[in-house]
């Protein structure tokens, strides 16, 4: 079946014969690029991935910490950081042709391959996160004490590095293709990504922290998610400024919308003002804490929107021949 | 050295003898039929189970002058220099050959669908996982039940793997040509040795301009950062006409400046998160 229904006015004019609001020749308009094929599995690894990414650096600021309930918050971030670890792999095989063969990914190690070298990163990632989980679990005295040679000092540094390649890695992976939007955010992207993975991460073990009650790290979770928060709507501004009439797969129209309701405006500045709010205003702890969850629950959500979008509005641009045919550079 | 193609589209004649030749050979299924109204072109585009397709420029240019041109060109995976979608083959499966050409190991790639968007020329593609019915599956065994090659075939495998043109790895091991030059009657689609290819090109331009016909060489003497194509093309029209990009860029170019922006983008943030957790 084909794809791209012709319409009666293409028929016998021709790549040549063209109107005059048509943009240059083209192939009776043909797309030139195929259209990723990745779906919701891949878009929630990125959004998950990012989270887990982010949430190592928490386990490191907040394990590095002179104040014992940060080192709470640690450890509950060592277990959240665990979690992910095993919940993506089962969403990365689940988007293969052939999920049998997932493991022909470790067959070798590829630099050149953003792919790759992102599956080895989470390969070590869980490695790290084992490590600190397996530590935590010997000062809880619910493992042997032997296995406090994985020493937090060493260990909660090198997560956090982890961390921030796999959070970052997935902006590299989508801009490093010809699809013209994702190109042209080779800058944008990836560090859009690590801002969104952070905020994510602070919006989870936000949650995490007062469910356990141990509700004192919030403050700091808050004013971290912030200030990844606000550097997240920079870039975005930053990137509907450059990437001009590129970006209108992302910017505008449905999906646009969706963007600015979901991520800029749902996600960002609500979550902010709530913050803010939470900061300034006199409030009791219940109320307080209600408030953080509910702005965790949105900067969440304005998250999953970016990556859906991301993905989504490639697929559009990757449908635009004028596009691709200036490729960025 | 290698082996690759140079498609002339002056000589080719829209016959779609290379279409039909490589479906043949590499047993590959039809992508359906449907009439587009586009020409003569109802295969539109390359896809995962369709490694030749030949693309029908019928100009009519309505205004004071009226120009009747036609021209065809047989397109196909370029086998490129630098080939994104073997740099971005997360699992090694796509290889560059002992002939010098870009081939997907149809026993490794995993599907993951990378070299997919990876394409400058958006030519490689996944193809459909597919379950035969037991009937199909029985007629399909004894047919090919003799066949050792066929182990390696995108059928076999049942889909779900990436699929583009192997430049008949398999035909040129046994010493053939591959299946579309061999086909090919007035020998648009030519096979040999590169560099002899890129000679006998160079003259065809050279006496087709003297002919007054505006013929240039596509992919041969490349400044882009994907290099020359070891399937290279001669052409009369703008490559836009053909659905060719005029400059195609490599994608992991891109690398470089995303890795270290989102360096910078973690570093500055660690920073903060330090400042904040340790600011008293
Ligand atoms: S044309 Fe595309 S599929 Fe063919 S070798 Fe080049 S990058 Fe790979
Ligand atoms: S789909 Fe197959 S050939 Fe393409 S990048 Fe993935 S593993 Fe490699």
């Amino acid at each position: 079946m084909l794809a791209h229904p012709p319409s009666p006015d293409d028929a016998f004019t021709g790549a040549a014969g063209r109107r005059d609001n048509e943009p240059g020749p083209s192939y009776f308009e043909q797309p030139l690029l195929k259209r990723p094929h990745w779906g919701w599995n891949v878009i929630t690894y990125l959004f998950l991935g990012g989270i887990m990414g982010g949430t190592g650096l928490i386990t490191m600021l907040a394990g590095r910490s002179s104040i014992p309930a940060d080192r709470r918050l640690s450890r509950t971030a060592k277990f959240a950081s665990l979690a992910l670890a095993a919940i993506n792999p089962p969403l990365l095989i689940s988007h293969l042709g052939r999920p049998e063969r997932f493991l022909n990914m470790l067959r070798i190690v590829k630099f050149k391959s953003p792919m790759s070298l992102g599956v080895w990163g989470l390969v070590l990632y869980s490695g790290a996160a084992g490590g600190n989980v397996l530590y935590e679990l010997a000062e809880m005295r619910v493992a042997p004490r032997w296995l406090r040679i994985f020493a937090p000092p060493v260990l909660e540094p090198l997560q956090a590095l982890l961390g921030a390649f796999t959070a970052g890695y997935t902006g590299v992976l989508i801009s490093a293709t010809a699809i013209p939007l994702w190109a042209k955010g080779k800058r944008h992207i990836p560090a859009l990504s690590v801002c969104s993975g952070l905020a994510g991460a602070c919006a989870l073990n936000t949650i995490l922290a007062i469910v356990s009650g141990n509700d004192e790290p919030v403050e700091r979770l808050e004013r971290l998610e912030a200030v990844a928060a606000l550097a997240e709507l920079t870039l975005l501004a930053d990137f509907r400024r450059h990437a001009g009439a590129l970006g209108k797969p992302m910017f505008e129209g449905k999906r646009g919308r969706r963007l600015r309701d979901f991520t800029a405006i749902g996600g960002i500045a609500i979550p902010l003002l709530l913050n803010v709010m939470g900061a300034v205003l006199p409030m009791p702890k219940s109320l307080r804490n209600a408030r953080s969850v509910a702005a965790s629950a949105l900067t969440l959500l304005g998250g999953y929107v970016l990556r859906e979008t991301f993905i989504e509005a490639g697929k559009t641009s990757a449908g635009d021949p004028h596009a691709a045919f200036r490729q960025p550079e | 050295m290698a082996n690759g193609f140079f498609t002339d589209t002056t000589l080719c004649i829209g016959c779609k003898a290379c279409e039909v030749a490589c479906k043949q050979w590499n047993e590959l299924p039809s992508d359906g039929l449907a009439f587009t109204g586009m020409s003569y072109d109802n295969t539109l585009r390359l896809s995962g189970t369709t490694w030749r397709h030949v693309a029908f420029v019928e100009d009519r240019e309505v205004g004071t002058t009226i120009v009747n041109r036609w021209s065809m060109m047989s397109d196909v995976c370029k086998h490129c220099t630098h080939a994104g979608c073997m740099e971005a083959c997360p699992t090694g499966a796509i290889i560059r050959n002992e002939f010098g050409d870009v081939y997907i190991q149809p026993d490794v790639c995993n599907g993951c669908g990378y070299c997919v968007p990876s394409c400058p020329f958006g030519v490689v593609d996944l193809i459909e996982p597919f379950k035969p019915s037991a009937a199909k599956a029985a007629e399909y065994n004894t047919a090919t039940l003799d066949r050792e090659r066929l182990s390696e075939g995108a059928l076999q495998s049942h889909g779900g793997i990436a699929g583009k043109c192997t430049l008949c790895y398999d035909r040129q091991r046994l010493g053939f040509t591959p299946a579309c030059a061999k086909a090919c009657p007035t020998e648009s689609i030519q096979f040999g040795n590169v560099d002899d290819l890129k000679a006998r090109a160079r003259k065809r331009v050279e006496r087709l301009r003297e002919r007054g016909v505006d013929a240039q060489l596509y992919g041969v003497d490349e400044t882009t950062s994907v290099g020359d194509l070891n399937a290279f093309f001669l052409l009369t029209q703008p490559p836009e006409h053909y659905n060719l990009p005029a400059r195609p860029v490599l994608p992991s170019t891109h690398q470089p400046a995303g890795y270290a922006a989102a360096a910078l983008a973690a570093a500055a943030l660690a920073v903060a998160g330090l400042a904040i957790f340790r600011g008293r």
